[in-house]
């Protein structure tokens, strides 16, 4: 059998449903696709951290601050998850961290983003892991074994988190005007970002990731499923969600919105979104700083990275 | 909680309360310090682990507040997070800031090797609450002391990295021994074996225990200046590095006093 | 473990034991530079929430794998071997109606 026929019996095997292990013969192009998506997920989870990391010295009571360092540190060993997943498709550790560190890899939009009060750590914890977790649940599926194996392992913590966060809004929502007003504030900066949070909408034809399975759900699918999940939640608490287009059409059975701004995403996941520079320079100086930690008790790599 | 407490007379009441607050105060303080390492920590495995011992000793600090508000009569939130700074009776050892990876190795190590002295002791308690409660302690201090050990081991192996352990070691054992300074009230507690031994008892033990190991690996003991110095205010002198970690953990907290979170 | 990793880094695979008696089920994977550090990691990873009565923890290069579809799919029949290869329905019905017409032509012992 040469490469042609094997790929394309490979090929036949995942569009068919059939899955792929590690060390499974794979055709460059599907080997390429599933690290792509897999660092990117990856990079995610690790940067994700730093946003909320700030509030773990702030959080108001023990309980918060148990239930936030623990949230965090699942983020962590999210990463570390899908890192491994990442590496046994034959790309180091260490090189996926210094790419990402260089800005040569990207990292979804919601962490490029500044946390302001205590209402944001609400608001993340709860709607963006909330989004996050519709992507994640599609995921479980999918026809790269290592990764769906993983993703059923996070969407399990994933669900403790969205339960710390709602729990979180609804104090607030139960508490003062003051503190109403800090989740409101919040949901009005964070509901932009969560909007493109899933991406534009792709053409199935021609998403190989689609077509591969690799994931199951297209983008748009996505949108409106933590639409239909969350806007009534949201509603529901007397907060109003800052887009007077949005709404539900009954007849066409999805939600109409007002077009997310798809320039600010690709500019924000190149690099230039407001706390984009700030967060990866804060992750190379800790990075560097730790450095001697690793060649001491890991040795010293002999190729540079 | 205070409906069963033990009946205590005012002066135990007090220097227990004394007692309870420094060591609530050491495991608040120190699971503050390491709680900044998560996200940042040198290997994502390792990571994880420091965090779970951070969110520990918060545990730890957290059944400690709620044993005192059950002699005081107050919130345990309100007595982590109601205080002004010169009000906190942690070890001076708390005072410094996270710094480095081998500063926070060595001020763990000698943190959690006293501590494990302080709460064999107190496993003996008369007061059985405590005798309990730090019964349980002691089973995840099991973990933490196993954890040290072995990167205590691993840093002093390497040249460069048992260097910087012993620079954080010197710069640390005046303040590591405040631990054991004496607790207001202490010989009634004494007395009345709510605190099994005395601080300088406890004091002398640890330093059997942990100057061997620590010569073995070639790292440093006290010096004899140290050793002589007096930690009359080892637990109420403070810095400016803990009033910057009072601010930010007081920031949400003080934005809305009576507020619920 | 390929160019640009510390040379002492190893992967170390985990199995976990949710419940007493349970089997060993493979769960993920940790990087460590020896066994007593994966043992750390594995507990982190695998039994930090109490989810865990067991682990086990096996560098990756201890284990050796069989995926060879020859000898776990072979092509003859091997029905023989397993209880869905007995199909008795329809022989218990006949023998059973067999001797239900034995019984009712000679009457009742």
């Amino acid at each position: 059998m040469d490469d042609q026929e094997r790929a394309d019996a490979f090929y036949a095997h995942v569009m068919g449903g059939g899955k792929v292990e590690a060390d499974d013969w794979m055709p460059d192009d599907y080997r390429a696709a599933v690290l792509k998506f897999v660092e990117m997920h990856a990079n995610s989870e690790l940067m994700g951290v730093l946003p909320e990391r700030e509030w773990i010295l702030r959080a108001p009571t023990l309980k918060r601050k148990l239930a936030l360092t623990s949230k965090v540190q699942d983020e962590v060993g999210h990463a570390q998850l899908l890192y491994r997943v990442a590496e046994d498709l034959g790309k180091p550790r260490e090189q996926m961290l210094a790419d990402l560190m260089a800005g040569k890899t990207k990292f979804h939009n919601v962490f490029h983003y500044p946390t302001r009060s205590w209402g944001d750590v609400g608001i993340i914890a709860w709607l963006v892991d909330a989004a996050a977790i519709v992507s994640q649940q599609a995921l479980r599926d999918s026809s790269y074994a290592p990764y769906a194996r993983t993703m059923k392992k996070i969407c399990w913590e994933e669900s403790v988190h969205i339960m710390h966060g709602r729990d979180v809004v609804l104090t607030l929502m139960n508490g003062t005007s003051h503190q109403h007003e800090m989740v409101q504030e919040a949901l009005d900066r964070w509901w932009g970002p969560l909007m493109q949070m899933h991406g534009p909408p792709t053409e199935p034809a021609t998403d190989r990731d689609l077509i591969w399975k690799i994931k199951s759900k297209g983008n748009e699918q996505l949108r409106q499923e933590f639409l239909g999940i969350y806007v009534p939640r949201i509603r529901e608490l007397g907060l109003t969600v800052p887009d007077k287009e949005l709404r539900y059409d009954e007849v066409e059975g999805r939600w109409h919105y007002t077009e997310p701004d798809w320039a600010e995403l690709r500019n924000v996941v190149t690099g230039h979104g407001p706390m984009s520079q700030e967060r990866l320079e804060f992750r190379r100086t800790n990075h560097a700083a730790t450095q001697w930690v690793r060649d001491a008790v890991l040795g010293a790599p002999s190729a540079a990275a | 909680m205070s409906e069963n407490a033990p009946e205590l007379s005012g002066p135990t009441r007090d220097a227990l309360a004394q007692l309870l607050l420094g060591i609530a105060d050491d495991e608040f303080v120190i699971g503050f310090w390491d709680s900044e390492w998560t996200g940042i920590a040198p290997m994502l495995e390792e990571d994880v682990a420091t965090s779970s011992i951070s969110q520990d000793e918060i545990g730890h600090a957290r059944a400690l507040y709620e044993m005192l508000a059950g002699l005081t009569g107050q919130d345990a939130d309100e007595i982590a997070f109601g205080r002004q700074p010169d009000a906190y009776r942690h070890a001076a050892l708390m005072n410094h800031a996270r710094t480095d990876w081998a500063f926070t190795i060595a001020r763990r190590y000698l943190y959690e090797t006293a501590d494990t002295v302080r709460l064999e002791a107190l496993a003996r308690s008369s007061y059985e609450p405590l005798a309990q409660l730090t019964g349980k302690m002691r089973r995840e201090e099991r973990y933490h002391l196993m954890h040290l050990d072995t990167w205590l081991r691993r840093l002093a192996a390497d040249a460069d990295a048992n260097s910087r352990l012993s620079s954080a070691l010197r710069s640390l054992w005046a303040d590591a021994l405040a631990i054991f300074s004496p607790v207001p009230g202490e010989d009634v507690l004494v007395r009345g074996g709510e605190l099994p031994e005395p601080m300088d008892s406890l004091r002398a033990r640890w330093l059997e225990q942990v100057l061997p190991v620590l010569t073995d690996l070639g790292l440093p003991g006290p010096t004899p200046e140290v050793l002589a110095a007096g930690t009359q205010d080892g637990r109420t002198r403070r810095t400016d590095d803990f009033r910057w970690l009072h601010g930010e953990f007081t920031m949400v907290a003080a934005s809305e006093r009576g507020a619920t979170w | 473990m390929s160019d640009g990793s510390p040379p002492h880094d190893r992967v170390w695979e985990v199995f976990r034991q949710e419940a007493e008696g349970d089997p060993m089920i493979h769960s993920g994977n940790v990087r460590a530079p020896d066994e007593e550090l994966a043992m750390h990691y594995a507990r982190e990873f695998y039994g930090r929430r109490q989810e865990s009565n067991r682990l086990w923890v096996v560098a990756r290069d201890a284990i050796t794998e069989l995926d060879d579809p020859d000898l776990l799919k072979p092509p003859f029949d091997r029905s023989f071997k397993r209880p869905g290869g007995y199909l008795i329905k329809h022989k218990l019905e006949a023998a059973k109606a067999r001797a239900g017409a034995a019984a009712s032509g000679e009457g009742h012992e």
